[in-house]
């Protein structure tokens, strides 16, 4: 468990490419058996499907890596990016502006409700100490009860073009959604490992208490994280209603589940403390491919159901050995 | 034990809230409803209310659920109309066989129970004994029908799929058998049938894989219209306009791709009436009328451009 936080960067990043080296070995042989069992499984067809399917995933699980990272969970995230995707779908289907405002209006609104429902997640469980299992339980319910009551439980239509253009669109292949959802995973890479605020994050998940010994004030890392969280709960909201063109008040139901999933397979310890967001990039992909594939191998519904679930214990069994050997 | 007293407070403050209605000598007519976060059931709400307003001589208490599968709180709910004595219940059951017991009991209780929507399974009425009528609309004829136009339009042979609501629904199973009997009659190809569970991003996931799979596919059946979205957007993002889309519920958001050709059709049950038909019968048997018996068919109808 002892992963200490003074450890030198580059035994660090060591540390963190051989775990990651199990988790891509892994993905590695997902890839190989689909290939064999279906001829369709990498086609550049299905490759675009799979880094479309697993977009919505691999940012609501960057965000969750942070709040795990410091030992909290978010169960809230499927119900917040219903609530912001209703939020910002009032905001851009209303009358009387021009296409370029109603995006921008949409997006400021969509990432605003998120960030709040985030914030509002960190302050309460940091202020009073209390366990965020039990205050996003809470506000999944706020949000959800929230989105329905905007939207009266309708689902909300008819978007500006552009918009929708942007959610279908293509470079060389890969979906334009899937490359922001990159990069986010990227910059929340470089934040957590090349600045010091996310050097102490890892710091708050081993020892809370002696990061705030060393003066840190540790209540306002706890609510960044959270809000980190719930920014990308809105982030999820507008990149569904890009590719989607609807914003439904029900969407997202469990979705909390397969990010918490993609982090944890990823190597990210639930204890906090320990793991990294291109864990959580692998881990999302794993669950992407394994959905994707057994699909195409014409699995029926109820075993697909069954094999992701023997996929995130096996995962968690790994951990645990992995955890065991970096720490002798 | 929380539960409890929760639940029985709760009782106690309908029972409170009840108490001026009943010295009104108006009929009270309890409905209890399916998840609220369902676009159907919320119309279906409103037009209840808007039909107890619009008759005025009788008090409407309407209950909905969290979730399409909460019948913990729909059997709750049934218990507390029994508590306070309510002339009349009119339910769309959460599952069709956990409910039968709770109705039985009301019906003891001297309430004329209408149970619409959702047909109670009809073996675990027969183990129970006990003798309703249904009034609702034929899903699997619903189903059928959407699946008809999509077999006129495609002609014998065609490649189809289904994409099918939850498991362990009854409208999913029978929208899925009308789907299939569409399939037998018009002698069509299915080459796949998966679950999406009502949902749209869900949808739009397991059909661009369906879609991969299935190359050469001519036509999907979608079991209601939140997933045929999502299969509409997945062939816009493939790029592919010749298949035929069909759904159901004909809700709002999918009549522009009727009107312009995205979608060939879906079939509406007028869900904004079903509610207030029910209650209309209910107070017909409740003011003397003869006991509802069998299926009470209500309308549906295929909607197309």
């Amino acid at each position: 468990m002892a992963s200490p936080t003074t450890a030198t960067p580059k035994l660090a990043a060591l540390r963190s490419l051989i775990n990651n080296a199990g988790i891509g070995l892994a993905l590695l042989f997902l890839i190989v058996i689909f290939s064999f069992s279906s001829e369709y499984f990498l086609t550049a067809n299905n490759i675009t499907n799979i880094l479309t399917q697993i977009t919505i995933n691999l940012i609501l699980a960057v965000g969750m890596t942070f709040v795990i990272l410091i030992g909290g969970i978010d169960l809230s995230v499927g119900s917040v990016m219903a609530f912001a995707a209703v939020v910002a779908g009032k905001a851009i289907t209303l009358p009387g502006f021009g296409d370029t405002e109603l995006i921008l209006l949409a997006c400021v609104a969509g990432l605003g409700v998120g960030m709040i429902c985030g914030l509002l997640n960190g302050v309460i469980s940091a202020y009073w100490g209390l366990p965020s299992f039990i205050i996003t339980l809470g506000m999944l319910n706020i949000a959800r009860g929230a989105g329905l009551q905007v939207s009266n439980a309708e689902t909300i239509y008819a978007f500006p073009l552009a918009f929708e253009e942007f959610g279908s669109m293509l470079i060389g292949g890969v979906p334009v959604v899937f490359i922001v959802a990159l990069v986010m995973t990227l910059i929340a890479w470089f934040v957590l490992n090349r600045t010091v605020f996310g050097r102490l994050l890892y710091g708050i998940g081993n020892n809370e208490e002696a990061v705030r010994l060393a003066g840190h004030p540790v209540f306002w890392y706890k609510v960044i994280a959270f809000s980190i969280s719930g920014l990308a709960a809105g982030f999820a909201a507008i990149i569904y209603m890009a590719r989607l063109n609807i914003a439904s008040p029900i969407a997202g139901i469990g979705f909390e589940l397969n990010a918490i999933a993609a982090v944890i397979i990823g190597g990210t310890s639930l204890a906090g403390g320990r793991g990294s967001v291109i864990g959580t990039l692998l881990g999302a992909f794993i669950i992407g491919v394994l959905a994707n594939g057994l699909i195409l191998m014409g699995l029926s519904d109820f075993l697909r159901q069954m094999i992701t679930g023997v996929v995130i214990i096996v995962a968690v069994i790994l951990d645990h050995y992995r955890a065991k050997y970096s720490a002798s | 034990m929380t539960f409890t007293k929760i639940a029985a407070s709760a009782a106690a403050a309908i029972a409170l809230l009840a108490a001026p209605v009943m010295a009104q000598d108006k009929p009270v007519v309890g409905l209890v409803m399916k998840s609220l976060a369902n676009e159907f059931f919320q119309n279906m709400m409103e037009g209840a209310e808007a039909h107890a307003a619009q008759r005025g001589d009788y008090e409407l208490r309407a209950v909905g659920m969290q979730n399409e599968t909460d019948f913990e709180s729909q059997i709750n709910a049934v218990e507390n109309f029994i508590t306070q004595g309510v002339d009349a219940i009119v339910i769309a059951p959460a599952d069709s066989k956990a409910m039968v017991r709770p109705i039985k009991k009301a019906i003891a209780a001297g309430i004329t129970v209408v149970n619409f929507d959702v047909a109670l399974d009809a073996d675990a009425k027969a183990q129970q004994g006990l003798e309703l009528a249904f009034v609702g609309p034929d899903n699997r004829g619903g189903a059928k029908m959407a699946g008809d136009a999509l077999a006129e339009a495609l002609g014998a042979g065609g490649k189809v799929v289904i994409i099918e609501g939850n498991p362990s629904a009854d409208n999913a199973t029978q929208r899925r058998l009308g789907f299939e009997d569409a399939v037998a009659e018009h002698s069509l190809d299915l080459l796949d049938s998966r679950t999406a569970h009502w949902e749209t991003e869900e949808a739009n996931q397991v059909f661009s894989t369906m879609l991969t799979a299935h190359p050469d596919l001519q036509g999907v059946m979608a079991a209601n219209d939140s997933m045929a979205i999502g299969v509409v957007k997945a062939l816009e993002n493939a790029g592919r306009s010749d298949i035929i889309v069909v759904g159901f519920d004909a809700i709002p958001a999918v009549l522009p791709m009727i009107e312009d050709g995205r979608m060939l059709a879906s079939v509406d049950q007028f869900g904004q009436q079903m509610a207030a038909n029910a209650i209309d019968l209910a107070l017909e048997v409740v003011a003397g009328g003869p006991e509802l018996e069998g299926w009470v068919t209500t309308p549906i109808e295929l909607v197309t451009k």
